[in-house]
């Protein structure tokens, strides 16, 4: 999933403080999986944001509602009997799901209350983990499902650097060493036999120098 | 500078464990009905089940404090209830914090296991209350 986190309230207030009237829109997907942009994100937010006006004095109304998913148009939707008696959208969505429902509102002023951090996985409960830099080109086959674009500080496609020190990464002692978790797996697989083979270079013209990238499928299509 | 609060005009919500009081059905009822709508109680089937929306929506609405009282270390029924409860309650009053509310807004009381929830509110309304009356009172 998409992971975010919330910006600092003291940014938050600074960009809704020209307005009164707040359609606070969360998400139900990543970012509530990730607790920075679900229902209960919402209403946190709302409640503080509802409390600090009181307390300065300041007129607020907020609306709160969260949709299934900010990114796809049939429930951005939900949004089209609301928007027009709100002055701002402050979205509790990731940049795509900002972005997405900017497209289907484009002359309403939409604000990101998070900051959009990496595509990871839920680690246990409370603790979310880098492990895909949506490349394009995947490879994790050939490393035994452990991303080195990813999870390798350095990148490293063809073996491990030699600095880590008891399987846990010199750029980032916290981080566990990339290629020890490859090689671990493939040797208890009885597959290291993949560590035979030498890898060129990341083709990083499949995800980035061009643009935004973009997939079409007209089966798909409506 | 003394900011105690007078503690008989104090509006006051108490989240509680459930498993703290067998009679907890029964027992603060004598307390609700002696310290009226200024003291709310809201069980819980375990602290755990404490939601931080919670805590801060009782402060939004108006209580100057907000108790959680949870089973004690070690004693949860269901392992880690408490231990959740804790650190939830740690996240909200950083959130309230965020705001310019006292985080001591917000305090846990653990239960010894030993007191009915009328024992346990009673000898929490008998300490100070170090922080002033919410700003957030309806006038």
């Amino acid at each position: 999933m998409i992971t975010a986190e919330r910006k600092p309230l003291a940014e938050i207030k600074a960009m809704i403080a020209p307005y009164r009237k707040i359609l606070l829109a969360g998400c139900g997907t990543c970012v509530a999986e990730c607790a920075s942009g679900g229902e209960k994100e919402v209403g946190l937010l709302a409640s503080q944001l509802r409390m600090d006006a009181r307390i300065e004095g300041r007129e607020i109304e907020i609306k709160e509602i969260t949709l299934d998913r900010q990114c796809v148009y049939e429930f951005i939707d939900q949004l089209t009997s609301l928007i027009d008696q709100y002055d701002v959208l402050l979205s509790l969505g990731c940049g795509a799901g900002v972005q997405a429902v900017a497209e289907v509102f484009p002359k309403v002023v939409i604000l990101p209350a998070l900051n959009t951090t990496f595509i990871g996985e839920t680690r246990e409960g409370g603790v979310w983990f880098e492990n895909c830099r949506a490349c394009g080109d995947c490879k994790l086959g050939l490393f035994a499902a452990v991303c080195p674009i990813t999870r390798c500080a350095k990148g490293l496609l063809n073996g491990p650097c030699g600095g880590s020190k008891e399987g846990h990464c010199e750029v980032d002692p916290d981080t566990p060493c990339a290629w020890q978790l490859i090689v671990t797996r493939l040797e208890e697989g009885g597959r290291l036999d993949f560590l035979e083979e030498v890898h060129p270079p990341v083709d990083w013209s499949k995800s980035q120098g061009k643009g935004p990238r973009k997939i079409v499928r007209e089966d798909q299509k409506n | 500078m003394d900011r105690a609060m007078d503690k008989e005009t104090a509006r006051i919500a108490i989240f509680f464990c459930q498993r703290v009081d067998s009679e907890q059905d029964i027992n603060r009822r004598a307390i609700e009905k002696e310290l009226g709508s200024r003291i709310r109680f809201f069980p819980l089937p375990c602290s755990g089940r404490i939601d931080p929306l919670q805590l801060l929506r009782a402060i939004e609405a108006g209580a100057d404090m907000v108790y959680l009282v949870t089973c004690g270390e070690g004693t949860c029924r269901y392992g880690e209830g408490n231990t959740r409860a804790w650190k939830r309650l740690a996240y909200a009053r950083g959130l309230i914090e965020e705001i310019g509310l006292e985080g001591e807004r917000l305090e846990v009381i653990q239960s010894n296991g030993r007191q009915t929830i009328d024992e346990v509110t009673r000898s929490l309304l008998a300490q100070d209350i170090h922080v002033g009356p919410s700003p957030l009172r309806a006038n």
